[in-house]
């Protein structure tokens, strides 16, 4: 069991280091929040609507669209050199592999959601108050969703001649209970709601998104297996 | 056998090796040399047969033989933006070495890398990758070595490091398998030769069996089955 954590982690740095070294997903993921907040802050007429009754949708749906492009390219460095045969071929446990992967995944994303509540915050003057921690909790849970199913398809798509296609098509339907469960939660929080009334959705969230994680562990050897 | 899609790629070889033993296998393109040192080492399922090591079947859930087999493929399996140092130290991590420091130095300074182990892989010339490479598959000492090309690419003095390295490997104690197209560095370690095409071995025998030009007779070998 030490071993396989240490494995976990081995994998997990890695990825961490890589990428804080080349920054390709960060600033991909980054440039395209801050770009879309902006968008949708013009394309909005507030006379209409105010921020609280939209913005939940658009916060998940585009930490969907920004988690995309990062989980996108979570094996794109590892064919690089066949450096993901070279794990394929050392003593870890599949299923480590995707826990490591999945995590790193969780650490690039959880950092760019917070980014979109914040750009949201900032552009649509949201007014979270004293339910920002219960809010940093369900985005927390819809990002371990999102990077379990992500990581998973990524996985299946990354071979295939259409993968950067596939992998949207693949994914969408199955993360619908986290854009359900998700925006449920968050527009409670936005609307000034006790954190009560978003507890069935905060539960209902955290199931998805743990047997998402367990789910994929599992599946993933029969994904990168030949 | 592997077959892949209506291409036999390996088929029915039937190879028992010794320990000690240093088996050549030559072969044009598309022979199935890659495919057969990819099923040894277990990066692919056989559609029928089965590989055994040390009298047992080769079991693809378990990843303690993985201790046993060092791969050096025509990919470096290294990551880029990592250094020589890192790349050693990650690969020497998951396969849980103790003692890293001393295995990652010494494994350095008998490829000649140690001025450059802090550099980047990225920024390593092709000869230095592909010994960085070696020292990568031979880095956690496996008793089965499995070699892909290994000249493919280098310069003439790289050529001699790694014939040096190869030399040292052959001390009887290890089973190594190359493929190659190097007619005169394919047969100057080997043990026992092998002729590859349409994913048969079309003649083995002994080193010493040879006699003559080989050259001549690898090419009357293949013109014979073609």
């Amino acid at each position: 069991m030490r071993n396989y954590l240490k494995q976990i982690r081995t994998i997990l740095w890695k990825d961490l280091l890589v990428e804080f070294r080349t920054r390709e997903r960060l600033i991909a993921m980054g440039a395209f929040v801050v770009l879309v907040a902006i968008l949708f802050n013009y394309a909005t007429d507030w006379a209409r609507v105010s921020p609280e009754d939209i913005a939940s949708g658009l916060v998940w749906m585009t930490i969907m669209f920004a988690g995309l492009l990062g989980v996108g390219r979570t094996f794109h460095l590892e064919a690089e050199d066949g450096a993901f045969q070279g794990i394929l071929m050392s003593p870890v446990p599949k299923d480590a592999i995707f826990i490591a992967k999945a995590l790193a995944n969780f650490v690039f994303l959880y950092i760019m959601a917070l980014l979109v509540v914040g750009v949201f915050i900032f552009f649509f003057g949201l007014e979270v108050g004293g339910s920002f921690g219960m809010l940093t909790l369900v985005i927390a849970l819809g990002v371990l969703a999102f990077v379990a199913l992500g990581t998973l398809f990524t996985a299946v798509s990354t071979g295939t001649r259409m993968g950067d296609t596939l992998l949207p098509v693949l994914i969408f339907p199955l993360l619908a209970p986290v854009v359900i469960y998700g925006t449920g939660a968050t527009s409670q929080f936005l609307a000034g709601r006790p954190v009560t009334e978003a507890e069935g959705s905060i539960r209902m969230l955290a199931a998805f998104a743990l047997t998402a994680f367990f789910l994929g562990s599992w599946l993933f050897r029969f994904v990168v297996e030949d | 056998m592997r077959e892949y899609g209506t291409v036999t790629a390996v088929d029915g070889i039937d190879l028992s090796l010794a320990r000690g033993e240093f088996l050549t296998i030559f072969g044009p393109n598309g022979a199935g040399k890659t495919s057969l040192l990819a099923l040894l080492a277990g990066a692919l399922r056989p559609n029928r047969g089965q590989v055994w090591l040390r009298g047992e079947t080769l079991d693809f859930g378990e990843v303690e033989w993985r201790h046993r087999i060092g791969v050096l493929s025509h990919q470096g399996f290294l990551y880029g933006h990592l250094s020589a140092e890192e790349n050693l130290r990650f690969y020497g991590q998951l396969f849980g070495l103790s003692d890293l420091d001393y295995v990652v130095n010494h494994k350095l300074q008998h490829l000649g890398l140690q001025d450059r182990a802090g550099s980047l892989v990225r920024d390593l010339s092709h000869g230095m990758k592909q010994r960085l490479a070696l020292a990568r598959a031979l880095l956690h000492d496996p008793d089965i070595v499995l070699l892909d090309e290994p000249y493919t690419g280098l310069d003439p003095s790289a050529a001699i490091v790694l014939q040096g390295v190869l030399s040292d490997l052959k001390d009887g104690q290890r089973t190594i398998v190359m493929v190659t197209h190097n007619l005169t560095e394919g047969l100057a370690l080997a043990t026992t030769a092998a002729i590859m095409n349409r994913g048969r071995f079309v003649w083995q025998g002994k080193r010493a069996e040879i006699e003559g030009d080989f050259g001549q007779f690898y090419h009357g070998v293949i013109e014979g089955e073609e």
